[in-house]
């Protein structure tokens, strides 16, 4: 979890995302739909985008899981995270850890997306706030940061 | 003529970015206390029921269950109007009778609240609530308003005799109506229905409870009204106000569905049952039965013009559904009145509305709040007559949009209105004059239609409009600003913080926002209305022009010349004759509390804004859409919402407003169809698999065009932008199917089977 190893006994009936929100108190991944339709409760499973509210949480055991508290190092945000804030693609905030999961999942793999190719990898992650203009907008801009960076 | 802003302007970031980019912001449903429980209410399965018996016993033995609540046990608890709109400066005194009890012995709606419980964990009470045996009385129910509103119809409420909640007229209204439409050139009418649109908020309704051991109550609130919520828990539960320790989290997005009481009472009774703090989480498809929801209407509006185009008479009925309960649904038809027939200059119009009570869930307010409702049959209708008069409609819409000075929808005149470049700006963004009226072939085609619209910046001066705010500088020069509009994604911190720090010559970054508890914060009316920028960021302005004298007087003393000769920026107090006199603000409070000579001062301001007035931000529409004749479907290709909402504070937050709005009105326009089903009353579409909210490949290009003039009454010229653009995008595209197709569509939401019904009839 995060790059860190946890041992904790849980129910066979328990989902994903009642583990990281109860017992790990990891509240930054947010259930809004429960049945997998939104996206908010998006986390990467073994870098994969995964809905947590559809995710029995024994099969996640042994896997890396990456949560929106796994993103920062520190105080140092991940370029997704400022280039949301720097791009105002936050409003109320709550799909915010989703999309950027979500997000992450699609720039890993695809450093140098299109806007349509953003479009795709995040149409599974329902905005009621932006319109969702500036988060394509922040993506892009966090995926030409990156790589920058790696250059 | 625009002033030079070093703050305002400007696209700052958001103060509560960081949080909410990583995870740490918390929200109500995040919350958690040690020995917390779980609450969950049991919801009628029928639309209107009443309870002969219910067994709790096999619920109360279930391990871990710690309450479960009856009607019977909530008896000392006074009834409420979950609206909160029941204040004595309301025009046309409007009350709504408190007729909704925390859990329900007669069910009015599919989804009404009947029976409760709180446990361990949420399987445990889910678990708990199946366990509830209830027996119900089915009542004969209706689903309609026309239908509720014929004799016979199974009556809903003692006080709504026929089911008519309320009656409510247009406030202004003006001349001979009748006469003026028999004596126009042209008249245009038609019906229209609009539907009862969810908000589909990211979070849903949630709140925390706890009773702490002196018997004060800590509340965690997502309501839009904090001050408000308080003071309808503290009547509900019969204690004083300051038992009640209200605290705003971040809040998941409301846009006017948190403007009411949700989640709140019934975590508080479980909390005051069990002596244990208390989280009731609802679920999606209980946001969607169990929520205020958009009020849906069927209206016939009915227009008249002069042969140039003229408008001279206006006339509007309204059919609203109400619900099981009044809420604030009612006001929603006095709203669309004011905004509808007071957007043009006309001088004969007259509206009536009947608000009917229904066993259906809650109508209330969302976004534009009536204003979308009424806009969608006017925007029509003028298209229509700008037809028949051989105009174009933007020509028409020029003709007989308000100006500056005229009287506004609210009754005062106009402080500032740029609608006129609105529209001629948004028609270029569009390409208006290249692709309107273009010859149409083949199985997709081509359209661009457009809309307008007039809001406000408040309710004043028709209802309560109150704000507070308290600045204090600290000894280094930061600020530290308490106010309480709600955080719901407006950036409101962020543009309060530029308020402030424009007029106290600091960094947006130097005013630190106290917010979110009302044991700290002044009387704040709330976040509805679009008018925190405007009405908080008033009472922000004149609050840090306060502490800004107090900082100019003692710099003025200490560099031996007069306050007025000073002037401060960037953080610094300078003579404006000789800006090499200067003193830091920060060594200006400091001397002030540490280093004084005579008085110390802890430089500081409070003001409390009445409004009087409301500054109307307006806007233009333009929509290009595809429609194919073949399946129906409707494709907008581009979409431009021009506004005039004074200056933007932010202009980044500005065009977010708008985007999102887009997103909303797109919705109501073309997708979003909230479905009961009329043999069983059972609400269909509670989530988003059968509810379709816009993702984002249904999102078109867009372009958001700010016109940036200053109004004379906003803090430093802005209006509000909150609600004006969802009010025209879907008009705006109905207009631009009729320009594809040339058939008209009157029902919302535009759906491909009405597209395809209306192309096989020829239309009307």
């Amino acid at each position: 979890m995060n790059g860190k190893p946890y041992e904790i006994a849980i129910e066979p009936h328990m989902l994903l995302i009642e583990v990281l929100r109860g017992q790990l108190g990891l509240t930054g991944t947010k259930c809004s739909c429960g049945m997998g339709n939104c996206g908010a409760c998006t986390v990467l499973i073994d870098g994969k985008a995964t809905l947590s509210c559809l995710t029995l949480a024994l099969t996640a055991q042994g896997k890396n899981i990456t949560t929106i508290e796994g993103l920062a190092e520190g105080i140092k945000l991940h370029p997704l995270q400022k280039a949301f804030i720097d791009y105002g693609a936050i409003q109320c905030g709550y799909c915010t850890p989703g999309m950027i999961l979500s997000a992450k999942a699609l720039l890993d793999n695809n450093p140098n997306p299109t806007r349509e190719e953003v479009k795709e990898a995040l149409s599974g992650n329902l905005c009621r706030c932006t319109g969702y203009v500036k988060i394509v907008d922040a993506v892009l801009a966090a995926a030409q940061e990156m790589r920058e960076a790696n250059k | 003529m625009s002033q030079e802003f070093a703050v305002v302007g400007k696209r700052i970031r958001q103060p509560d970015g960081a949080a909410k980019a990583t995870g740490v912001a918390q929200y109500a449903s995040d919350i958690n206390l040690p020995g917390m429980l779980i609450g969950k209410v049991l919801r009628s399965p029928y639309p209107h029921a009443k309870i002969k018996k219910i067994d709790t016993s096999r619920a109360e033995n279930l391990p871990g269950v710690a309450a479960v609540l009856t009607p019977q046990d909530i008896a000392q608890w006074q009834p409420f109007d979950r609206g909160l709109k029941d204040l004595p400066m309301i025009a046309g005194g409007y009350i709504v009778p408190a007729e909704e009890h925390i859990l329900n012995e007669r069910a009015r709606h599919f989804g009404d609240a009947v029976a409760a419980v709180a446990a361990t964990n949420e399987h445990t009470a889910q678990e708990a609530l199946e366990l509830i045996e209830v027996e119900y009385e089915q009542l004969p129910f209706v689903i309609e308003a026309e239908e509720a509103m014929k004799p016979g119809a199974p009556q809903i409420s003692d006080v709504a005799p026929g089911n008519i909640g309320k009656h409510m007229s247009y406030l202004f209204p003006e001349g001979d109506v009748r006469k003026a439409l028999e004596e126009a050139d042209c008249v245009v009418e038609g019906t229209f229905s609009t539907t009862k649109q969810e908000h589909c908020t990211a979070e849903t309704a949630a709140a925390v409870a706890n009773l702490d051991i002196s018997g004060r109550l800590r509340v965690w609130s997502q309501c839009q009204l904090a001050h408000l919520a308080r003071r309808e828990l503290a009547h509900i539960f019969n204690m004083p106000v300051s038992r009640i320790e209200l605290i705003t989290p971040f809040i998941g997005g409301s846009f006017g569905q948190r403007g009411s009481v949700c989640a709140e009472p019934v975590a508080i009774a479980l909390a005051l049952k069990t002596g244990k703090p208390v989280k009731v989480v609802y679920t999606r498809e209980e946001n969607f039965i169990a929520l205020e929801s958009r009020t849906g209407f069927k209206h016939n509006v009915k227009m008249g013009f002069k042969k140039d185009g003229t408008l001279t008479a206006i006339e509007v009925y309204m059919l609203g559904r109400l619900g099981g309960y009044m809420g604030c649904g009612p006001m929603a038809s006095t709203i669309g009145m004011i905004f509808g027939l007071g957007h043009y200059r006309c001088p004969n119009k007259a509206g009536e509305a009947d608000m009917v009570m229904t066993n259906t869930p809650v109508s209330g307010a969302f976004r534009g709040f009536g204003n979308p409702a009424l806009m969608w049959g006017i925007e029509q209708l003028v298209d229509e007559a700008a037809e028949k008069l051989g105009m174009d409609p933007l020509e028409i819409r020029l003709k007989n949009i308000k100006k500056t000075g005229e009287t506004s929808g609210m009754g005062p005149p106009i402080e500032s209105t740029y609608l006129d470049d609105c529209i001629k700006r948004g028609a270029l963004a569009i390409g208006w004059k290249e692709k309107r009226g273009k010859k149409k072939e083949g199985t997709i085609r081509r359209g661009t239609g457009m809309a307008t619209m007039t809001h406000c910046s408040g309710a004043a001066p028709l209802y309560l409009d109150h704000s507070n705010a308290f600045i204090k500088l600290n000894e280094d020069g930061s600020a530290d600003l308490t106010v309480h509009p709600a955080p719901v994604g407006q950036h409101i911190w962020g543009a309060l913080s530029q308020i402030a720090a424009e007029e106290l010559g600091l960094h947006a970054d130097d005013i630190h926002i106290v917010t979110g508890n009302t044991d700290i914060t002044l009387f704040e009316y709330g976040s509805d209305a679009s008018r925190s920028t405007y009405a908080v960021g008033n009472a922000v302005l004149t609050a840090a022009h306060q502490a800004k004298r107090q900082i100019l007087e003692r710099a003025a003393d200490t560099l031996g010349v007069a306050a007025d000769e000073l002037e401060i920026k960037d953080r610094e107090v300078y003579l404006m004759t000789d800006p090499r006199k200067r003193i830091s603000v920060a060594d200006v409070c400091y001397d002030a509390i540490y280093n004084f000579k005579g008085e110390c001062l802890n430089i500081s301001g409070k003001y409390s804004w009445e409004g009087r007035y409301s500054s109307p931000p307006t806007g233009a529409f333009f929509a290009e859409v595809e429609v194919n004749i073949e399946t129906g479907r409707v494709k907008v290709i581009k979409f431009v919402t021009a506004i005039d909402c004074g200056k933007a504070i932010n202009p980044m937050s500005v065009e977010g407003q708008l985007e999102g709005s887009m997103q909303q009105g797109i919705g109501y326009g073309l997708t979003e169809d909230y479905i009961i089903n009329k043999d069983s009353g059972a609400v269909v579409s509670d989530n988003y698999d059968s509810y379709k909210m816009p993702g984002i490949l249904d999102m078109p290009q867009s372009e958001i065009v700010i016109i940036d003039e200053p109004d004379p009454k906003g803090p430093f010229g802005a209006k509000g932008v909150g609600e004006p653009g969802m009010v025209g995008v879907a008009p705006a595209i109905a207009n631009a199917i009729y320009d594809a197709i040339g058939v008209r569509i009157k029902d919302l939401p535009i759906t491909p089977e009405k597209i395809l019904k209306a192309l096989k009839e020829g239309n009307q």
